[in-house]
């Protein structure tokens, strides 16, 4: 039964790796023949606008001959009829704009009777503020608050939101057509399901590997070899969790370790936090240098099609230097808690350290291991293959399931699929934001402010994500500047290497470091620590916490100037 | 002879309170257990995935570290201290406690900060329900 189990769960991930490979694959695209209408409709910043109606009419008639949508991209395609025509219109509209008029020409006639296709310039509709948009931009304002405030479960916001978005749109739009935001199905295709598959297979690779005792074995071997030397100890800290918040996420990597590094505090007679506080740093600003280390590198590399080496190549060096910048600081802040270390505990207590610092399950280790070692390496060279993120991570998934012969339906309890929903129902609140239009002033807005100045717009993407993150949830405030970072990519001069989106990354998950609550890390390292009756307040925080941003965000914005 | 139940943490204030604990048992002649509540509830607040069974594990032994730093301070004032671990929520956990290992006094540390998750009212009100609850008598030191 169990064995059943196990392949029905891998048949079904396997499954959806297959799916999500086909769906990166191009698919081939239709051609008309005979008389046509071609054309694209945009916005007033040349982004498609999909689903617009578009209704021909022929001849002056009242009812329209065809309808059509526009696609995805856009575009659209209208047949007419094989016989001549005298007149033809198009009328193109949505509920968010105010509708607009195309009439054919003379020579559009003559090509049309001709039995010509006739490629239309764009079509640039004009936005209009209608009740629905006021009622998405209140709602999803109303999400942030919630779970800045902690009112809510930030999935409870998030589904809230869906919730009010969708039963206005649905409920209201017979009543009223101004009260219409997004139907369900363009709900859905605001949906990231590349991030969605992604961020699940990682929790199961994930949750096998945390199980093993790796990290805090590798906490304990730090304490060991750095011999009472302090700051190596704490150097060496720094590092592992930098690195393991890059492979796996800062929030694992701190519930693992913190526990250990606790008890390596208290063995050397210091204050627990002189530790903590730095790993929870070094593990916000380490996460940020891969693809898989934060949920918002994950958000920003699936839409901005950012790959895995991308990130390394681009945003690593500059991490590292943040890293150092970091490490420097915290030694100079805590250099009066490091100098009073001594070693004076007891061998019951020693002994008690490196017992809970074994590693718990080597067999389980060895395997987990050398399959992750292969993910990692699926991601770097997965590109060549056109092998989404999300493949990776669910082919991933699936070999650890099968190498480590774990059980599945444990594993997939260990799937949060709270989380999960969280990620689908935030995408739906932004989309709509994104529908109603108010991403596009808040990029036209950025836009206005730094004109054609990409040094100006690199500067407050990256501190306004900052100062932000420390504020609101990133991964919202991730969510929903990534179409204004596009517009601002697409639109600047010498922006399409997509330095915006790196100083996203940077502004949105260093500036985790600014607050208690800028990122989960964080709060779970709090969590923890409050529990060992050494509670990390706000204000703590804040002390060490901002300045810390400051330092490492400068770094970062100086390593972009330098690379880009 | 009795048996003082004293709920424990780490940190200043907690040795404040195993200091009195200590003494208290020494005084009366009772026989003294620290116990640790191993409490995941903080994880709720974090939207990102994690396993409450592998963090409670990593949690229990911390809490095994910081119970045998309370029985060393206890050795080292010349009383003999048992130690236990419970998880779950803390103030149910308390209460069962009191009820299986038949303590006669449940001892609880005042908050060393104003921002401690036990503030001194909230505190005030936990002593009293588990007084209440267990009739065992309760005491915030």
């Amino acid at each position: 039964m169990r064995k059943n189990s196990r392949s029905i769960g891998c048949l079904f991930l396997l499954t959806v790796s297959a799916i999500l490979l086909v769906g990166a694959l191009p698919q081939p695209t239709w051609a008309a023949e005979g008389a046509a209408l071609a054309g694209r409709v945009v916005d007033f910043q040349q982004q498609p606008v999909r689903r617009a109606r578009i209704a021909l009419y022929l001849n002056g008639e009242e009812e329209p001959y065809v309808e059509g949508e526009s696609q995805r991209d856009g575009t659209f395609v209208l047949d007419l009829p094989d016989e001549p025509v005298d007149a033809v219109r198009l009328e193109i509209s949505h509920p968010h704009f105010r509708t607009a008029t195309w009439k054919a020409t003379w020579a559009d006639l003559e090509r049309l009777n001709d039995g010509s296709a006739v490629r239309l310039p764009d079509i640039v509709l004009e936005r209009q503020l209608t009740v629905g948009f006021w009622i998405a931009t209140l709602t999803f304002l109303a999400v942030l608050l919630f779970i800045a405030t902690e009112r809510l479960h930030s999935t409870m916001a998030a589904l809230l939101g869906t919730a009010v978005i969708l039963g206005i749109s649905l409920v209201g739009r017979p009543i009223n057509e101004q009260l219409f935001i997004i139907d369900f199905e363009q709900a859905i295709e605001y949906v990231d399901f590349n991030v969605v598959f992604l961020v699940m297979g990682m929790m199961i690779v994930i949750g096998v590997i945390e199980e093993t005792g790796i990290f805090q074995w590798m906490a304990y071997q730090a304490y060991r070899l750095s011999q009472g030397r302090v700051w190596l100890l704490v150097a060496s800290l720094m590092l592992l969790t930098s690195v393991a918040s890059a492979l796996l996420d800062n929030v694992t990597t701190m519930l693992l370790v913190a526990p250990i590094t606790l008890q390596i505090a208290l063995t050397l007679g210091i204050d627990p936090l002189a530790l903590l506080m730095p790993e929870v740093l070094a593990s916000n600003v380490g996460g940020i240098s891969t693809l898989i280390g934060t949920p918002t590198n994950i958000l920003i590399g699936s839409y901005a099609d950012i790959t895995f080496n991308d990130f390394l190549v681009n945003l690593t060096p500059g991490v590292l230097l943040a890293q150092v910048a970091l490490t420097v600081y915290v030694l100079l802040v805590y250099r009066k808690q490091y100098r009073a270390a001594s070693a004076a505990a007891s061998p019951a207590l020693l002994a008690q350290l490196e017992e809970n610092a074994r590693i718990t399950q080597p067999d389980k280790l060895r395997k987990a291991g050398s399959v992750f070692l292969g993910i990692i390496v699926l991601f770097i060279l997965g590109e060549q293959f056109h092998l989404v993120p999300a493949v990776t991570a669910i082919l991933g998934a699936v070999a650890m399931l099968l190498v480590v012969r774990a059980d599945i339906e444990q594993m997939l309890r260990v799937v949060d699929w709270t989380t999960l929903m969280f990620f689908i129902a935030l995408f739906i609140v932004v989309g709509a934001v994104q529908e109603v239009g108010l991403i596009s002033y808040i990029a036209a807005g950025i836009r206005l402010l730094v004109g054609d100045n990409l040094i100006a717009a690199t500067l407050v993407v990256v501190w306004a994500g900052a100062i932000l993150s420390g504020v609101i949830a990133n991964i919202p405030f991730t969510a929903a500047m990534l179409p204004v970072v596009g517009f601002l990519t697409r639109s600047l001069p010498g922006a399409s290497n997509k330095v915006l989106f790196y100083s996203l990354s940077i502004g949105a998950a260093m500036g985790g470091n600014s607050s208690l609550i800028g990122a989960s890390a964080n709060i779970v390292t709090a969590g923890i620590a409050e529990r060992a009756g050494y509670p990390i307040t706000y204000r703590t925080f804040l002390k060490i916490g901002l300045p810390a941003m400051a330092i490492t965000v400068t770094v970062g914005t100086a390593w972009l100037f330098i690379h880009f | 002879m009795g048996k003082i139940l004293c709920a424990t943490r780490g940190g200043e204030a907690s040795y404040r309170t195993q200091d009195a604990a200590i003494a208290l048992a020494r005084e009366r002649g009772d026989s003294l257990i620290f116990l640790y509540v191993v409490d995941t509830h903080f994880l709720d607040r974090t939207e990102r995935a994690v396993r409450p069974d592998v963090v409670a594990e990593e949690m229990a032994r911390m809490g095994q570290f910081l119970l045998t730093m309370a029985q060393e301070r206890a050795q080292a004032q010349g009383v003999q201290a048992e130690v236990r671990i419970r998880r779950g929520e803390v103030l149910e956990e308390l209460k069962a406690a009191a009820r299986e290992e038949g303590a006669d006094l449940v001892i609880l540390g005042r908050p060393g900060e104003e921002e401690s998750a036990f503030r001194q009212v909230d505190l005030e009100a936990v002593a009293r329900e588990i007084e209440e609850e267990t009739g065992v008598e309760t005491r915030i030191v």
